[in-house]
């Protein structure tokens, strides 16, 4: 057996550096990345990508950032276990490998013509606000934005700061809602679905965008359905265990969906009838 | 030189000689118990070509269960090198569901983003063929699945006749094997007799071994995505993932980097995995996606019968029949698809 | 960097995983270059008095003596390593779980049962935080260089959560059912490469059972073999009966 040097392939890494990094919770970090010459990353909102740390692996972490911003991008990343462990410790200079961007991102073309409900729980606003940026950088271009988020705790809330920048925007309805209270929480306390009814929306001219934890999907998908909203116009973002993003592992399977590659955002539509998806 | 040759039978043992000289030979021999495997040989009498299928198919060459895929040195950031293990080697003895494995392999890996180590590796493989004239046992079910007759997928294909191997010529490499062994004679008409009447033996001992169409399992499979056999296939398995591991179409696996003991460099490998194992498809927070047997066995069905025919218009069961004969718990799919119809009529 | 400094300590055990670490050949000059060895009582006499960046502990506890030295262990290093069967699982002194243990005590010390007080018999997790668990009876040295390896980087370990007959199906070795004996491979956790099994031995599952066992179709496998379901339950507990509380 010989081992030969290969010119090229699917699992090679880019280098990127670590530019800044901010701790947005106890458990989440934000972390800005550049790419040599400071090339752009060039993805679809939505997408994302391998993290890669030689000697502890690769996970699968969403851009949160907008493609608008092209110096850089940004990955906010939850301590979970190993991988995202490891990723925590590191400091601003430090190298990560790349691979990517992965998978069918947010569905931009459709949203631009129509008014726009974007939903998240908990982490799941970290894929869409790479949505929310591209929105808000092209604010003109789409109809009434509406953003919903749901989080456990006031605690564990994500970019803050944006979250008040949002919330004053004249353009765009911003409401939040914690699971559980704390006592200088002077917002909504109960469940995201609690939000829905009481948006104001014209059903046929809206696209809704859902990304949350998977128990969140049935219960908000029956809302969106209640307000008139048509299954294609819905779409989710989908998590799975991910190995490679090329399709191939079979880790990210759904019957004969590979979230990796045909997702993780799906039109609702698309995945309602699919075992499992949801 | 013509498409097809004779290699009188007397002669086998040179044309191993001759090949493994060539390069490293890999034959089916005997590990006793009526198992076998796929290992380096240099002769004749080492080989048991009279053999049931080996307990792992041949993919273990195509796509080892460890494999490199790049190098690193942390000394240099995130610095890295591709690397691929790859090796001459020449398959001799591969029974028509092997080749039809190695097939479904290649579309898979060749589909993109293209496999680089994968298609690098089998670009240095040679791949000879033996014709089965009759079932290996009652576990496998080629005929179903059309793969006890040579489609391809090989370099030279030999059918054992009376005092000859009818041998079929397939690619340019094959050629050159037969021109430079040098031990092969021009194919008679006799031997054309001999071959085509072999052949209508074969079509009366291979029949469908289940009551249904190639065409029409998929659509058996929608059709029982809640059937009660799923529950009780569920509860004999014991999620060893010996299925999976034989199967000459089963390709998921996992990655992991390997340091050296310094920990500055290292291996990123890819390792064989299971999807019928608990943590398959379980993600931070602990969903598991797949958490039941019963889910996971119904998942290794439609990998095989209906998942593959949309994108690659193939069954990727070949029919080799080993995943029932290394199933401790006796998960058996012929029973399983016999169940499954069953239940539906 | 200096260092990091390193012991090895046994409680109740055969010492048997200390000889594959003191056996590793050539690996354990590459480790040792890597490591300050300050304890190791089969290798050397020094005690160290200071602290410990990792300690190894093999054997299980089984008396309030021992039930002390690991405490102390324990507060005097940064990372523990339980390893082998006795120290991860309690492994063959697990036994002894099995029956009353006044009943153990007086069959073996009979009239002295006074001079020996004894306690069923535990693994460490059940005592003490573990850092590390290298299962096996005895260890499997390339498991071990790997956990030193992730203790070196500071990364966790897990022990695959799937079957030995993982990795004999990749050694291709003849299926033992298929020889008519039972085998406790297809419960027990892989990791050791099939070790056993590779040379011509049963798997006794001494590197535990795998986390959701399907033990119905474990006894169904049997009756299909028409091998006796006693032995293998007789064959699980003799290395997990301390893992069953
Ligand atoms: C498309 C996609 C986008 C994601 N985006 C983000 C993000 O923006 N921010 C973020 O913090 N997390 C994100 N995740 C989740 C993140 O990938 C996992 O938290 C991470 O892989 C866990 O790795 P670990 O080594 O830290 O944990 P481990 O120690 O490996 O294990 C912790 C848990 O994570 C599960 N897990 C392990 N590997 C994977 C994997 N490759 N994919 C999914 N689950 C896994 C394990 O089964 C276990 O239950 C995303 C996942 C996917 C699939
Ligand atoms: S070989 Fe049998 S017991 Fe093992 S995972 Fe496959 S079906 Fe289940
Ligand atoms: S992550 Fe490997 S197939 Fe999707």
């Amino acid at each position: 057996m010989k081992t030969m040097a290969l010119h090229h392939c699917s699992y090679q890494v880019a280098r990127a550096k670590v530019e800044t990094v901010r701790a947005l919770t106890d458990l989440e970090k934000l972390f800005r990345l550049v790419l040599p010459d400071g090339e752009a990353l060039n993805h679809d909102p939505g997408q994302f990508v391998q993290v890669s740390l030689f000697g502890v692996g690769e996970a699968p972490i969403s851009i949160c950032s907008s493609p608008t911003q092209l110096d850089s991008f940004e990955l906010c990343v939850r301590r979970a276990g190993r991988f995202t462990t490891a990723l925590h410790q590191l400091n601003p200079g430090a190298e990560i490998g790349i691979r990517g961007p992965f998978g069918v991102g947010f569905p931009v073309i459709p949203l631009e013509g129509n008014d726009v409900m974007l939903i998240a729980g908990g982490l799941g606003l970290a894929p869409l606000r790479s949505l929310i940026h591209y929105i808000i950088d092209n604010r003109r271009d789409f109809g009434k934005v509406d953003i919903l988020l749901g989080c456990r705790d006031p605690q564990s809330m994500l970019f803050c700061d944006e979250l008040e920048v949002w919330r004053k925007r004249l353009d765009i309805n911003f409401s939040c809602s914690v699971d559980r209270g704390a006592p200088d929480w002077e917002g909504n306390v109960g469940l995201i679905t609690a939000l829905i009814p009481g948006v104001h929306l014209e059903p046929l001219k809206t696209v809704a965008v859902v990304c949350g934890p998977p128990v969140m999907y049935r219960f908000v998908i029956q809302e969106l359905l209640k307000k008139g909203i048509a299954e294609r116009h819905i779409y989710l973002s989908l998590e799975r265990h991910m190995k490679c993003g090329l399709g191939k592992c079979g880790h990210c399977q759904i019957e004969n969906l590979y979230c990796c590659r045909d997702g993780p955002v799906f039109n609702y539509a698309d995945i309602k009838n699919i075992k499992g998806a949801i | 030189m013509d498409q097809q040759a004779l290699l009188p039978q007397a002669r086998l043992g040179e044309f191993v000689a001759f090949l493994a000289a060539r390069q490293k030979l890999i034959g089916p021999v005997a590990l006793g118990y009526n198992q076998y495997k796929f290992a380096e040989v240099t002769s004749l009498e080492e080989l048991s070509l009279d053999y049931l299928p080996t307990i792992l198919p041949p993919k273990k060459y195509f796509l080892p269960y460890h494999e490199r895929l790049l190098s690193y040195d942390l000394s240099d950031g995130q610095g890295m090198e591709p690397v691929v293990e790859v090796e001459d080697i020449t398959l001799f003895g591969l029974h028509t569901c092997d080749l039809a494995g190695i097939q479904c392999l290649n579309m898979v890996f060749s589909d993109h983003p293209r496999d680089l180590h994968y298609l690098t590796r089998k670009h240095h493989m040679t791949l000879i063929g033996l014709e089965c004239t009759d079932y290996c046992d009652h576990y496998a079910n080629c005929a179903m699945l059309r793969t006890h007759l040579p489609k391809g997928g090989y370099d030279l294909f030999m059918t054992e006749m009376n005092d000859h191997y009818y041998v079929d010529v397939n690619t340019y490499t094959g050629e050159v094997l037969v021109r430079e062994a040098d031990l092969f004679e021009r194919v008679t008409p006799l031997a054309l007799k001999e071959l085509r009447s072999l052949r209508d033996a074969k079509k009366k001992i291979f029949q469908n071994e289940l009551p249904i169409r190639y065409q029409d399992m998929p659509k058996l499979f929608d059709d029982t995505c809640d059937s009660e056999v799923w529950t009780q296939v569920g509860d004999k398995c014991l999620a060893c993932g010996n299925c999976t591991n034989v199967c000459p179409t089963c390709y998921c696996f996992d990655m992991a980097d390997e340091p050296e003991l310094g920990l500055t460099r290292g291996h990123r490998v890819r390792i064989w995995d299971s999807c019928q194992h608990e943590t398959f498809a379980e993600v931070a927070g602990g969903e598991n996606f797949r958490g039941q047997r019963s889910e996971r066995q119904r998942h290794r069905f439609n990998r095989k019968f209906h998942f593959p025919l949309e994108r690659y218009k193939r069954v990727f069961c070949t029919g080799c029949g080993r995943c029932s004969r290394s199933c401790m718990a006796g998960i058996d799919l012929k029973e399983t698809l016999n169940a499954l119809i069953d239940e539906r009529s | 960097m200096s260092r990091p400094k390193v012991a090895f300590f046994d409680l109740a055990c055969c010492e048997g995983c200390q000889l594959q670490v003191a056996n590793l050949g050539e690996e354990l000059l590459d480790i040792l270059g890597r490591i300050e060895l300050v304890e190791f009582r089969e290798i050397m006499s020094e005690n160290w008095p200071g602290r410990y960046d990792i300690a190894f502990v093999e054997g299980s506890v089984v008396n309030d003596e021992a039930e002390e030295r690991l405490l102390e262990i324990r507060q005097r290093s940064d990372i523990l390593i339980a390893y082998g069967s006795c120290a991860t699982i309690g492994g063959i002194n697990g036994i002894k779980n099995r029956r009353p243990i006044a009943e153990v005590q007086h069959a073996v010390y009979g009239e002295r049962i006074d001079w020996f007080p004894a306690r069923p018999t535990r693994a460490l997790h059940h005592l003490v935080r573990v850092d590390y668990s290298i299962p096996g009876c005895p260890v499997y040295p390339p498991e071990l260089i790997k956990v030193i390896k992730a203790a070196l980087a500071g990364l966790p370990y897990v022990v695959p959560d799937y079957a030995v007959c993982v990795e004999c199906k990749f050694n291709e070795n003849v299926c033992m059912y298929d020889k008519g004996v039972t085998c406790l491979g297809p419960v027990t956790r892989a990791g050791c490469n099939s070790w056993c099994i590779n040379h011509g031995n049963i798997c006794y599952g001494c590197r535990g059972l795998v986390s959701n066992p399907n033990q119905a179709g474990a006894k169904e496998v049997l009756r299909r073999y028409r091998l006796d379901p006693d032995r293998i339950v007789d064959k699980m507990t003799m290395y997990n009966a301390a893992m069953e509380r």
